[in-house]
């Protein structure tokens, strides 16, 4: 188990960037007001048919080669924590189309992990691919703040 | 989370980003894949960025790549050198993290007890 949410972070969009994606965009709502904290990673890589989707949702498997015990388990752990903290875990993804991962929770669950070290996330993702565009949108009841690696360059 | 703490990333990010321009003679690969997160590999990587940044090393790239297939070993660093030679260091604490840059990167000597593996390339 992580023990930040950013950890489960940097581990999906680790898997965004292996899917070769140009685009990973994380999204993160933290609203006080609605008692709710919201992470979401978006891409736009190879992205998953049903038949693949279902399989990596229910039977842990991973299309990583080289594993040779093939166990996928980074989208079981955002989605074990989400469900614990009184959220859900939510994903939409098709071939050819990117992929979409949405866990929600109860801002003020006793068990929610801290988000932990984002900019530290952040900044692995850029070093993981030269060329993707890693982009960070922060959001509170009052605040934004919006982070692109290609507006650096 | 901080504000003010979010508006260091784009600084950081920068200096990270000023690493990659070709030609290096160092270049530092950080395993992170599922096994190398749980394992620290973020944290590494971090400490490795702050110490280059420190000691005002330029000659020197920082990448991360997924699951290379060490899980025992984790968090691992290759660096690889312009030469074609690769160290392979394993089970990296935050104090070996500062070694690589501070004896390995900036003065050419191996650190001695952590590394698993060498190979020089033939190509």
């Amino acid at each position: 188990m992580f023990e930040e949410l950013s950890l489960h972070i940097l581990d999906i969009a680790m898997n965004s960037i292996a899917a070769n994606a140009r685009t990973v965009e994380i999204s993160i709502l933290e609203s006080q007001r609605r008692d709710r904290l919201v992470l979401r990673v978006s891409d736009d890589g190879r992205g998953m048919d049903a038949v693949l989707l279902e399989k990596v949702l229910t039977k842990r498997i991973t299309t990583k080669a080289t594993r040779k015990k093939n166990i996928g388990l980074g989208l079981a752990l955002l989605r074990q924590t989400a469900e614990m903290c009184d959220g859900y875990f939510h994903v939409r993804s098709a071939a050819g189309k990117g992929t979409r991962i949405t866990a929600s929770m109860r801002l003020g669950h006793v068990d929610r992990p801290p988000l932990g070290d984002i900019n530290g996330t952040i900044l692995s993702l850029c070093a993981a691919s030269a060329d993707a565009d890693v982009r960070l949108r922060y959001r509170t009841d009052t605040d934004e703040f919006r982070f692109s690696s290609k507006e650096l360059n | 989370m901080n504000l003010e703490q979010l508006k260091q990333l784009k600084d950081k990010a920068q200096k990270q980003i000023n690493l990659r321009e070709g030609g290096k003679k160092y270049r530092i690969v950080v395993g992170m894949g599922t096994s190398g997160v749980a394992a620290g590999a973020r944290e590494i990587m971090t400490t490795m960025l702050d110490q280059i940044d420190k000691s005002g090393i330029h000659d020197v790239e920082v990448c991360a790549t997924g699951e290379i297939g060490m899980v025992d070993a984790e968090p691992s660093v290759r660096v690889e050198e312009a030469s074609g030679e690769k160290t392979v260091y394993g089970n990296v604490t935050l104090d070996d993290a500062r070694k690589i840059i501070t004896e390995h990167i900036r003065k050419g000597h191996k650190v001695e007890g952590i590394a698993i593996g060498r190979r020089k390339d033939q190509e």
